[in-house]
């Protein structure tokens, strides 16, 4: 349990996990909203069609990964601090994203095979889910630039030599 | 005022971060729709979607590179994550040419069911670099801190560390006059090394102090920290410690600083080092 939790942290990376991942749905979903109006300005036709519904499995598949792992990162987070509320408020967002998008595949389905153009409906989920998807990796940006979550977690060692070599008063081990 | 804009100062986010995701995520993408060409032959438009992915991709990449340039020039010279961000720099470099060309040989073959086996390998090796890239960009700020707490300053970072011998000491200690504590202005700081005891030197309510440069939770920079009244707030984890005093006030951080006395002594501004720690 504690190496599987330790693999969704990122340890064995040096890097950790959840924001390696999240750059698939983050590029895939909006990007799928691109090829959607290209698709519906006339612009590659079913090629792009395809190509929207292609990006939005992508996204699912990663987003999966990624769920466990930022659960993980959040659960190291201590519950007085604002970064556990952003955090929250970044998972709820998420969910409610992954589920639009998985709405949306379900209605191209039928139809991305051979459609030459993007379907209404499914457009406004696009639209809908990238402009939550921005405000929700927006609050998972501000977890790691203001608040520094996952920051000189895994090279605090490093850090401690260079400060020791430094001269610096140190926290005890 | 530009270069504030491109690091990301009004959105309170570095930009450089944000756009990546596309040209990562794209060029992955364009490879899945490769190899799903091989696998699936009888399914049409996965070549060409490829080549509208790694399209988008390439505008990403070329719209990303733009400040990242700004938040590589923003990295104190004899930082350790310098030659970090270089490489980095130049990997995403090769890559982007990279896809560069394999967008012309694509456009250049007809586009039909099979991938061209030439735009394909462009398409392996340039994945490859990306990820050690994007791998390398991702320590920059997790193990680096680079562009972390950033857009809290209000003054430009110290651009290199000020390196000072310990003259001899006197009665009292050791006087080390810092010339350039000289032209601080309100809220910069100059980061100093001297004799090893590396320190931050700051301008606040128009007196100079200083102070160790190590934050004592998990070390971040405090050279590069945020002033607010005569506290210094830790970039990384926003510890908070009194300039005057080194104390705590407000953790993280549990630990004081250390702090070094500043004097003037014949018209110079300076350092008095404690006797015992007069070590060259």
């Amino acid at each position: 349990m504690n190496r599987f939790l330790n693999f969704l942290k990122g340890k064995w990376l040096g890097h950790p996990l959840h924001p390696i991942l999240v750059h698939v749905p983050m590029a895939m979903w909006p990007g799928a909203l691109i090829f959607d109006l290209l698709s519906k300005w006339q612009i590659g036709g079913n090629a792009m069609v395809r190509l929207s519904f292609y990006a939005i499995v992508f996204g699912l598949v990663a987003s999966l990964l990624a769920v466990p792992a930022g659960v993980v990162d959040w659960s190291g987070i201590k519950k007085e601090k604002p970064a556990w509320k952003i955090g929250l408020y970044h998972m709820i967002l998420n969910l409610l994203v992954g589920l639009l998008f998985a709405i949306n595949l379900g209605l191209r389905m039928q139809t991305f095979r051979e459609a030459t153009t993007v379907a209404g409906a499914p457009l406004l989920l696009s639209i809908l889910g990238t402009a939550l998807l921005i405000g929700s990796a927006y609050l998972g940006g501000m977890m790691t630039y203001t608040y520094g979550i996952s920051v000189a977690r895994m090279s605090k060692d490093k850090w401690r030599k260079i400060a020791e070599a430094g001269g610096a008063n140190l926290p005890p081990e | 005022m530009v270069k504030d804009f491109l690091e990301g100062k009004p959105l309170r986010h570095p930009i450089h971060p944000m756009l990546v995701h596309f040209p990562i995520g794209l060029f992955f993408l364009s490879l899945l729709l490769d190899i799903a060409s091989f696998v699936f032959p009888s399914v049409p438009n996965l070549v060409l979607g490829s080549f509208y992915a790694i399209s988008l991709g390439v505008i990403a990449a070329l719209l990303a590179a733009v400040p990242g340039f700004a938040d590589y020039t923003d990295i104190r010279r004899d930082h350790p994550a310098k030659r970090t961000a270089s490489a980095h720099m130049i990997l995403n470099l090769i890559v982007v040419g990279l896809y560069a060309i394999n967008l012309a040989v694509r456009f250049s073959a007809d586009v039909d069911l099979r991938v061209h086996p030439l735009a394909f390998s462009f398409s392996l090796v340039g994945v490859a670099l990306l990820s050690i890239s994007g791998y390398l960009g991702g320590r920059l700020v997790y193990d680096d801190g680079i562009g972390v707490g950033r857009h809290k300053r209000h003054m430009p970072a110290p651009r290199d560390t000020i390196h000072l011998t310990v003259p001899i000491p006197g009665a009292d200690g050791v006087f080390v006059p810092i010339m350039a504590a000289q032209q601080l202005r309100e809220r910069e700081t100059l980061r100093v090394e001297i004799g090893g005891q590396i320190m931050a030197v700051a301008k606040v309510d128009n007196q100079l102090f200083a102070f160790q440069e190590f934050c004592t939770h998990r070390f971040g920079p405090l050279s590069e920290g945020k002033f607010e009244g005569f506290n210094v707030q830790c970039p990384w984890h926003n510890s908070c410690f009194d300039v005057r005093t080194g104390k705590v006030t407000n953790g993280p951080a549990k630990v004081d600083l250390k702090i070094f006395k500043v004097e003037m002594r014949e018209g110079k501004v300076g350092i008095l080092l404690p006797r015992e720690t007069k070590s060259a």
